[in-house]
C-alpha cells in the first residue's frame, strides 16, 4: 500500500501535493507493476511443511526397518508367518484408485462442478474405507497366526510400519468425512476450495506412500 | 597450566593409545565392511542421509512448477522479474 502510494504521489500529484521527484534523475517511473501473487496460498504451505515432516518420519521408520531386513539371515525368520501378498496387493490398486477419485474430485472442485465434487468425494471415501477394513481383517488374521508386536523383530516392524501407514489413513478418513460434509452443505466455491485442496494433498501423500511400503515390507 | 596442559595432551592421545578399544560406533563393531549388520547400517544411514535432500529438491521443483504454471497462466513470454520490487530498479532509470 505504502508502495503504491509513493508511486500516485510521483505519476499523479493532486493539487496542492507536492510532487516527489524520481529517485536518482532519469526518466519519469511509468505505471506500477501489478503485484504478483504467492506461487502457493499460506495453508497449502503449511500442509507441505507438515507433510515434509510426515516424510522423513516415516524414513526413520524405513530407515530402521532396513537395518533389521539387511542384517537378517532369512526373512522372515523361521516359523513366523508369512504376509498375505496377493490380497495386500489388491489392497494396494484400491488405495490407488481412490487417490485418482480425489484427484478427479480436485478436478471437478477446480471447475466449480458440486455434484461431481460430492460423487468423486465419497468414492475416495469408499475407496479409504475398503482399505482399512481389509487391512484391520488381515491384522486379525495374522494376529491369530500368532504374529504379534512382541512376537520378534519380524512383528515388531511390520506393525510399526504399517500401523503408522494405517494410522494416518485413518487420519485422513476423518478428514475427509468432514471434507464431504462440507461439501454436502455446500461449503465450497469456486474461488475458495481450499478445505478440498488440503485434504487432496494429504490423501494424496498417505496414497503415494503406501506402494513403497507394501514393496518394501510385503514384497522384499 | 602445566599439569593442565599436561592432563589435555593426554586425554587426546588416549583415544590412539587404546585404539584397539575404542570404537567410533557402538553398534558397528562386529567386524569388516562385509558383515551383514554394518552393511544393513550403511544402507539404512545412506538412505537417511539422501532422503532430506530428495525431499528438499522435490519441493523446491514443485515451486519452480507452481512459479513457470502461473507465469504461464499470466500469459507472459518475455522474462519478468522475479522479485517483486524490481520496479525500483526501473524507477530508478538505471
Amino acid at each position: 500500500m505504502a508502495r503504491e502510494a509513493v508511486v500516485r504521489k510521483i505519476t499523479q500529484p493532486l493539487a496542492g501535493e507536492t510532487p516527489i521527484p524520481a529517485f536518482g534523475g532519469g526518466e519519469p517511473p511509468g505505471p506500477p507493476v501489478a503485484l504478483s501473487q504467492p506461487i502457493i496460498g499460506n495453508s497449502r504451505l503449511a500442509v507441505l511443511m507438515f507433510l515434509v515432516a510426515e516424510a522423513m518420519f516415516f524414513s526413520g521408520l524405513i530407515g530402521a526397518f532396513i537395518v533389521f531386513r539387511v542384517s537378517s539371515a532369512e526373512w522372515p525368520p523361521p516359523f513366523q508367518p508369512r504376509l498375505p501378498v496377493a490380497v495386500t496387493g489388491v489392497n494396494t490398486a484400491i488405495l490407488l484408485l481412490s487417490g485418482l477419485a480425489m484427484h478427479v474430485a480436485l478436478r471437478a472442485a477446480h471447475r466449480g462442478k458440486w455434484a461431481p465434487l460430492l460423487r468423486w468425494l465419497s468414492a475416495t471415501a469408499l475407496l479409504g474405507t475398503i482399505f482399512i477394513v481389509i487391512q484391520g481383517y488381515e491384522w486379525i488374521r495374522l494376529i491369530r497366526y500368532g504374529l504379534t508386536l512382541s512376537s520378534g523383530v519380524y512383528g515388531a516392524t511390520f506393525y510399526t510400519l504399517i500401523g503408522c501407514h494405517g494410522a494416518h489413513v485413518l487420519g485422513a478418513m476423518v478428514w475427509l468425512l468432514v471434507v464431504v460434509a462440507q461439501a454436502w452443505k455446500g461449503r465450497f466455491s469456486e474461488r475458495n476450495y481450499t478445505g478440498v485442496q488440503l485434504c487432496g494433498m494429504y490423501w494424496t501423500f498417505v496414497v503415494a506412500l503406501w506402494p513403497i511400503l507394501y514393496a518394501l515390507v510385503y514384497l522384499y | 597450566m602445566k599439569t593442565q596442559l599436561f592432563l589435555g595432551a593426554v586425554c587426546a592421545l588416549l583415544p590412539s593409545i587404546l585404539a584397539d578399544r575404542v570404537y567410533a560406533c557402538s553398534v558397528c563393531i562386529n567386524g569388516p565392511g562385509g558383515a551383514r549388520l554394518t552393511d544393513a547400517f550403511n544402507w539404512s544411514v545412506i538412505f537417511l542421509m539422501a532422503m532430506p535432500y530428495t525431499i528438499l529438491f522435490s519441493v523446491l521443483g514443485f515451486f519452480f512448477y507452481r512459479y513457470r504454471a502461473a507465469k504461464k497462466a499470466r500469459g507472459e513470454t518475455a522474462k519478468a522479474p522475479f522479485l517483486p520490487w524490481a520496479w525500483i530498479h526501473k524507477e530508478s532509470g538505471r
